[in-house]
């Protein structure tokens, strides 16, 4: 179970890299929502392999449960990430109408001069 | 009383308030300063109240320290936010001298107190996962506000600063994940009682790295850097006051929390990798500001090529060297902030901000010029200004640990700082290009000059008060590195909760 989710989560950080060093706008949003996934499914695997263990609700005479504050962390982190990504298409949405173009290439091909005020 | 949660409180009340009220008036912003000067005077308190005692210690919803959430100021972070406080209420002013209440836009200082608030959170907080939620609350504001005025050239510059940052944050997480699974903490002082008994784990140094890597971004080291230096130019020149004395410096900050009292201090690796790419950034980014042709460019740099002075004091790992990197971040956030206000009082009188076309300031302005002159000497490190002291005492302390080299890639580094300082005072003040016209008719530049010079004046002191400033910078040094004592008083604060057994 946790070689499983070490990889998965190998996988999404890959995954979310290569996503985000794409050109197009809509790719580059896709592996940040991926990124951002991969760090909380990372930060939610910490509680230990669930296999054998209860969930976190105290009766008498305890038995081995599922550690819950990692859950707590990431559901912190997925609300912080929701807004964040919320905030990233509104920007994505801008540039898009300011340029013309979902392309970022042809958006930083021009020269980084400042332009004159 | 305990007022270890006044400097959060202050700035998210204010902000509500703000919010509320909507529309930009003149008692809206007099309630914000008012405000700013309310944290300022909690501030000092607490610099008073820690000077005495190692840490002030407040249990959020008075649970107990490992059990909840805690917020810890000790005289380090007491310094850290009387610093906030004081640049914030200078920007404020500024920015109030600068834009007319009509012109001004209503959401402006919302944000800014939102900003404040992730600002002091992360001085104030004593856990892991609370510095991350701290990070976000400076982030999305910083976002916010970048784009808030920006037109369309501005918002191309912030997609970097906003990846960037995403990025930053996704790696933060996973390092609070990390550390948890390794410590079963996430709490400052637990994680320093636990981390001792990993020594020489592999793990410990990965986590190490990789949190070097979160604070690096934040703070602007070497190869971490690019979102910075075009990003912040395309902010309103108070705001881009603000960011550069306070955001990296934030980072910087953490990075001497989280190595100083945190993780345990054998981390050789970590320690010497953090030197050299401080040496990498003071050389390389000062190249950067030498390459730029307008202020707000060069300015930007500057902050980078700083920050590694700053850091390079915490590579070198010595209880001196703390101290001198406390110093120096207590010179540079003054300095630093003045010197791009002086720029928005350059821009409000010469309309621009471009060397090529700016001139005859030193004739019209001369006082305007004097306080160039002493903060950019200052920067560059003369004598018996500030930022000499902080310099003088980071070389000490490179000598005797025989970092020759290092030494010579931060006297490098000042000298090009000079050059690329004389090279504003070149173009913009001593200019006599009779084509350029200076505004001295636009009277908001005698309110904005005045800020500029209580700053100025506060930098000076510094400066020529160096000695009761280090001490205190010493005093806060010895207490970041004592785990110990910072363990001890942490633990010794009361709350509901039974402590847990350590496993």
């Amino acid at each position: 179970m946790q070689i499983e989710t070490a990889l998965l989560v190998g996988v999404m950080f890959a995954a979310a890299t290569y996503l985000i060093l794409h050109r197009s706008f809509v790719k580059i949003l896709f592996g940040f929502v991926v990124l951002s996934n991969a760090a909380n499914l990372l930060v939610l695997s910490m509680s230990g392999s669930p296999e054998g263990r209860s969930a976190p609700v105290v009766v008498d005479g305890v038995v081995a449960m599922v550690d819950p504050l990692p859950q707590a962390l990431i559901l912190t982190a997925i609300v912080i990430g929701f807004g964040a990504t919320a905030y990233l298409i509104l920007l994505l949405y801008r540039l898009f109408l300011d340029q013309g173009t979902t392309n970022a290439a042809e958006l930083y091909s021009q020269p980084q001069e400042r332009r004159e005020s | 009383m305990n007022w270890t949660i006044a400097p959060i409180l202050f700035p998210l009340l204010t902000a509500l308030l703000a919010l509320l009220w909507g529309r930009n008036s003149a008692t809206r912003r007099g309630l914000v300063a008012f405000s700013a000067l309310g944290q300022l005077a909690v501030s000092l308190w607490l610099v008073k109240l820690t000077v005495d005692e190692p840490a002030l210690v407040m249990g959020l919803g008075a649970w107990f320290p490992r059990v909840g959430i805690v917020l810890v100021v000790d005289l380090l972070s007491a310094v850290m936010l009387s610093l906030s406080s004081i640049v914030a209420l200078a920007v404020l002013l500024f920015g109030f001298a600068e834009t007319p209440v009509r012109r001004e836009h209503p959401l402006r200082l919302p944000l800014v107190q939102f900003l404040v608030m992730g600002i002091n959170l992360s001085f104030c907080t004593g856990d892991l996962f609370n510095l991350f939620v701290a990070f976000e609350i400076m982030l999305i504001a910083s976002y916010a506000l970048l784009t808030l005025e920006a037109d369309d050239w501005d918002v191309r510059q912030a997609y970097p600063y906003v990846a960037v940052n995403m990025v930053a944050s996704a790696l933060f997480i996973s390092a609070c994940g990390l550390a948890y699974g390794l410590f079963g903490t996430l709490n400052f002082a637990d994680i320093a009682l636990r981390a001792p008994a990993l020594s020489g784990d592999p793990r410990l140094q990965a986590l190490a790295l990789l949190l070097l890597a979160v604070f690096g971004v934040k703070a602007g080291i070497f190869p971490l850097y690019y979102w910075l230096p075009n990003s912040y130019p395309t902010l309103p020149m108070p705001l881009a006051a603000l960011y550069s004395g306070m955001l990296t410096k934030v980072g910087v900050y953490v990075l001497l929390r989280v190595f100083g009292t945190v993780l345990p201090h054998d981390l050789h690796f970590a320690h010497g990798l953090l030197a050299w790419l401080a040496g990498l950034t003071m050389v390389l980014a000062v190249i950067g500001a030498i390459s730029r042709n307008f202020i707000r460019g060069i300015l930007s740099f500057h902050i980078l090529s700083q920050i590694g002075f700053m850091v390079l004091a915490i590579g070198f790992f010595t209880p001196l060297s703390f101290a001198a990197a406390i110093f120096y971040i207590t010179h540079h956030i003054v300095v630093k902030s003045s010197l791009f206000l002086i720029c928005g009082t350059a821009i409000c009188l010469n309309r621009t901000d471009d060397l090529d076309r700016m001139g005859n300031l030193w004739q019209r302005v001369p006082w305007l010029g004097v306080l160039f002159l002493c903060q950019a000497l200052s920067l560059a490190g003369l004598p018996p200004l500030s930022g000499f002291w902080g310099k003088y005492l980071i070389l000490v302390v490179g000598l005797e640990g025989k970092h020759y080299l290092l030494v010579a890639a931060a006297i490098v580094a000042s000298i090009l700082t000079l050059v690329s300082m004389l090279k504003i005072w070149n173009a913009a003040f001593w200019n006599e290009t009779t084509a350029v016209p200076v505004l001295v008719e636009d009277r908001r530049w005698v309110a904005m000059t005045g800020v500029v010079a209580v700053l100025t004046l506060l930098s000076l002191g510094i400066g020529f008060g160096a000695e009761p400033v280090f001490r205190i910078a010493r005093v806060a040094a010895d207490r970041a590195l004592d785990q110990a004592g910072y363990v001890n008083a942490v633990f010794a604060h009361h709350g509901k909760g039974a402590p847990l057994p350590v496993p």
